[in-house]
């Protein structure tokens, strides 16, 4: 798969059950909306007429949770021919899903699940992410999760391991800037390592969202709360070093008035105002 | 280790719950609580008005058996509360409406989002010009949703009720109920067994004509119409 895919830098949210009454009522102030896939997998009725009015005015990118691009035994065909179907129904600006796995045996977790990073998981990880391009016809983007557990197995860092996978598959990338923070204060790396240590010219989307403390200084990437101003920082690094990519707000819990979140996502806007990335 | 058997192993440990042994890592508890925690949300999500009626602390203890007794296997979340009016059914042995409301909000939720098909147009069908033995030969396909059981109370009128918070009285109602998609609405009604018996027959592919063979022809023609009414089929054909 050597499909390139264009840049695409508009600000977006995510399109949640509480708000879309109002995208669909009033036009909003975003250049894209992201869906959750699996919302509209093999789905019809009101929800799919409410995406297609949303679609009438907005771009719309599609982002999975339950690929399970690290399943040891192998992608479902089942879920990949609904996520084609979508695909073809939607026409999306892309389709990403996370590096993780979600389901083993038969039973899904519902979970991001942490991958060691060895060659083995390497190895399966390409032949499942070159498998869903073939069948999806397009490159994906690949976010990076949140963790709490680390494998004394893994062999190379989080970030080796998907700079790896685009050198090997083709794929983009959607840098998740809560999940790298979170991930470096559970685990203890250099948050700035990891951006250093993916390609540019491979992210094509970037996540903004909140997380909460959880037990002895852990977070957990809870999706419930503002992005705070550690993320901020390091999302100013992230455009300086990546330039300017689609953006997005993403909020799954704890859902306020949706003019909060484009309140927030005009601080991501201003802090892609600056100068030195306008130029 | 291999990548499966550490994948089984992880699986096994968050799957395990309270009962089983401490998890190993701080993180495999965030792990753990996190499985357990989404899905007793999705049911709560799926079964508001079950969770209503019976009160939290049995619907805590309902929803967590189910989660221990089913892990998920389907992708989508949404899918995961299937077989828990079954469940109900056995917990509340003695209270048949708890397992009836809970099977209505199921069916509704799943009428509601269901993928699409075309409804059929009673005008199409009257314009088709039928011969007599060709109407014998008609069989439908049953609209987006569709869903059908007996049911032994009033549990349609506490669907009802529960939205307003109201006091309710449950009484006994041997019927039927059916569930589908009209346009974007979804739909229910209670009915009776005459009638259960020829939309089951028809959903199960038998044709007008085997069901005339036990029906007078004006009650059959009467539910015809009422059921082109409704919405109830998507596609009639000739079999």
């Amino acid at each position: 798969m050597t499909d390139t895919l264009p840049r695409f830098t508009g600000f977006g949210l995510g399109l949640r059950r509480e708000h879309q009454r109002d995208f669909i009522e009033h036009e909003q102030p975003v250049e894209f909306v992201e869906i959750i896939s699996e919302n509209f997998m093999a789905c019809g009725g009101r929800p799919m007429r409410s995406l297609d009015a949303v679609r009438e005015r907005h771009p719309v990118a599609m982002h999975g949770v339950s690929m399970s691009l690290g399943s040891a035994d192998g992608l479902d065909p089942y879920y990949l021919a609904e996520l084609k179907a979508l695909a073809r129904h939607v026409d999306p600006l892309w389709i990403s899903d996370h590096l993780c796995w979600t389901r083993t045996g038969g039973f899904a977790t519902h979970d991001l699940l942490p991958l060691p990073y060895t060659d083995e998981a390497l190895a399966v990880c390409i032949a499942n992410i070159l498998r869903a391009q073939d069948v999806l016809e397009r490159p994906l983007l690949i976010e990076n999760p949140s963790s709490y557990v680390t494998f004394a197995e893994s062999t190379m860092s989080e970030w080796q391991f998907l700079a790896a996978l685009t050198r090997e598959t083709g794929c983009y990338l959607l840098l998740d800037v809560n999940n790298v923070y979170v991930s470096s204060i559970n685990h203890g790396f250099d948050a700035q390592a990891f951006l250093a240590g993916i390609p540019a010219d491979r992210v094509r989307q970037i996540h903004l969202a909140g997380h909460s403390a959880g037990p002895e200084g852990m977070l957990i990437d809870t999706h419930d709360a503002p992005v705070c101003p550690e993320v901020w920082a390091l999302y100013a690094q992230a455009l300086d070093r990546f330039g300017l990519c689609a953006t997005m707000i993403e909020r799954d819990d704890a859902m306020p008035p949706l003019s909060d979140l484009l309140d927030e996502m005009a601080v991501a806007r201003d802090h892609a105002s600056k100068p030195s990335l306008a130029a | 280790m291999s990548l499966l058997a550490l994948q089984t192993a992880f699986r096994d440990e968050i799957v395990a719950g309270d009962e089983g042994p401490p998890p190993s890592s701080l993180g495999m508890d965030i792990y753990r609580s996190a499985y357990r925690g989404r899905l007793l949300t999705a049911l709560e999500t799926s079964f508001e008005r079950t969770h209503r009626w019976v009160g939290e602390e049995a619907f805590t203890a309902a929803a967590s058996h189910y989660v221990l007794m089913h892990p998920p296997r389907a992708w989508s979340l949404d899918d995961y509360g299937c077989g828990f009016p079954a469940l109900l059914e056995t917990l509340f042995a003695d209270d048949p409406e708890v397992d009836e409301l809970a099977w209505l909000e199921w069916n509704m939720q799943r009428a509601f989002a269901a993928p699409d098909i075309p409804e059929l147009d009673p005008a199409a069908l009257a314009a088709a010009d039928y011969s007599e033995s060709d109407w014998d030969r008609l069989g439908f396909t049953m609209a987006a949703g569709f869903a059908r059981r007996p049911i032994m109370t009033n549990c349609t009128a506490l669907w009802s009720a529960l939205v307003d918070d109201t006091d309710f009285v449950i009484t006994t109602e041997n019927a039927f109920l059916l569930v589908w998609r009209s346009g974007l609405l979804p739909r229910f009604r209670v009915c009776e067994e005459a009638e259960y018996y020829a939309l089951t027959l028809l959903a199960e592919r038998c044709t007008l004509g085997a069901i005339a063979q036990s029906v007078a022809a004006e009650r059959l023609a009467h539910w015809l119409t009422r059921w082109l009414r409704e919405g109830i089929f998507a596609e009639a054909t000739l079999r």
